[in-house]
């Protein structure tokens, strides 16, 4: 099958799962950001613990077409601070934006607009951040296994535990 | 809060997700979304104005080649926007009331009913969203989950630097609740 076709289908069950899973919803990121409805970050973690085991047992057959992204930790460090903030006051990520726009959600149409705007001004600033804060500091498409110096599967196995235990028995919801 | 759960459950959600994951990396790659918006700009600049384009270093690496442009990234995200559209419109019934609508409960509670306040917020709040995950390379999908499900450092890098700058904006931005 063609790939952009494939891509389309992936994307579509991607974003019926963040819309049927309250993934786009504002009170279900906030309430994780404030740190007492943890929907969202079990969410993840569980997503994380299969995703991880998923993709170190297709690489043992040699099948997982891996993308590891590079470390350049000044950009990394810095651009996460920035997402944060703007996670934070938009209520919504990249994906789940287009998400709420399908929904009919004009705030989340505000916030595609906003990342088409900011997504511009990333380019426009490139080459001065590229040599500022890309560059310096770039440790390459590094993995913790590469770091530790160990087969990838004994790490996978237990950091994939680690995420289902975070999500199923460690993150409770507080209320007031 | 708590009087509505979801149409399915975060343990649902996440099993879903993460097999999603571990497909789309088996078929071509792992998940991500926030190189489409510059592949968007990028397609959008060099119809308007090609030149301006092909001189920006950024701009020129998207949009023209064939495997940029419209390729399996971009209809990734254009399928994220279908499944929306197809499963809101036939499970809205489903959907708890708090999740639905553009002004959330919880943001007219501390922020007021102004809509212009919170389309400003959210049209402010991506701005940062896509600068800062264009800086770092990736966002939600592509660094954290699909990142941390690849064990690669800079995702774990990312994590932690993003959860702690939006905890401490919530809370700023929700001090007055205490």
């Amino acid at each position: 099958m063609n790939t952009l076709v494939i891509g389309f289908l992936i994307g579509g069950v991607f974003g019926a799962i963040l819309y049927m899973g309250g993934a786009s919803s504002y009170r279900r990121i906030l309430g994780t950001l404030l740190l007492k409805d943890m929907w969202i970050i079990k969410l993840m973690c569980t997503a994380i613990g299969v995703g991880t085991l998923g993709i170190y047992l297709l690489d043992l057959g040699g099948l997982a077409n891996l993308s590891i992204k590079p470390a350049y930790l000044g950009g990394v460090a810095l651009g996460g601070i920035v997402f944060g903030i703007g996670w934070a006051v938009s209520g919504y990520c990249p994906g789940t934006c287009v998400v709420g726009a399908a929904e009919g959600k004009f705030d989340a149409v505000f916030t595609v607009l906003g990342g088409l705007v900011g997504a511009f001004l990333f380019a426009l600033a490139f080459p001065v951040l590229d040599a500022m804060v890309l560059q310096p500091l770039n440790f390459g498409a590094v993995t913790l296994q590469d770091l530790i110096g160990i087969n990838a599967v004994y790490l996978a196995i237990p950091f994939s535990l680690l995420m289902l235990a975070m999500a199923f028995f460690v993150l409770k919801d507080r209320y007031e | 809060m708590r009087e509505n759960e979801a149409i399915i459950s975060w343990k649902v959600a996440g099993l879903a997700l993460g097999l999603l994951l571990t497909l789309a990396t088996f078929l071509v790659k792992p998940l991500g979304v926030s190189t489409q918006f510059v592949v968007t700009d990028a397609i959008a600049v060099h119809a308007v104005a090609p030149e301006a384009a092909e001189s920006n270093t950024y701009l020129s690496k998207y949009g023209s080649k064939d495997d940029w442009g419209v390729g399996y990234g971009w209809m990734l995200v254009a399928g994220m926007f279908a499944g929306g559209l197809i499963t809101s419109r036939l499970l809205r019934a489903k959907q708890p009331q708090a999740d639905k609508g553009s002004m959330p409960p919880m943001w007219t509670a501390v922020f007021g009913a102004s809509r212009g306040k919170r389309f400003a917020a959210a049209f402010v709040g991506g701005v940062l969203l896509l600068f800062g995950a264009r800086l770092a390379g990736g966002c939600t999908s592509g660094h954290m989950i699909s990142g941390m499900s690849q064990l690669a450092l800079s995702s774990f890098v990312f994590g932690l630097f993003t959860f702690g700058s939006a905890i401490a904006a919530a809370h700023l931005l929700y001090r007055k609740r205490g």
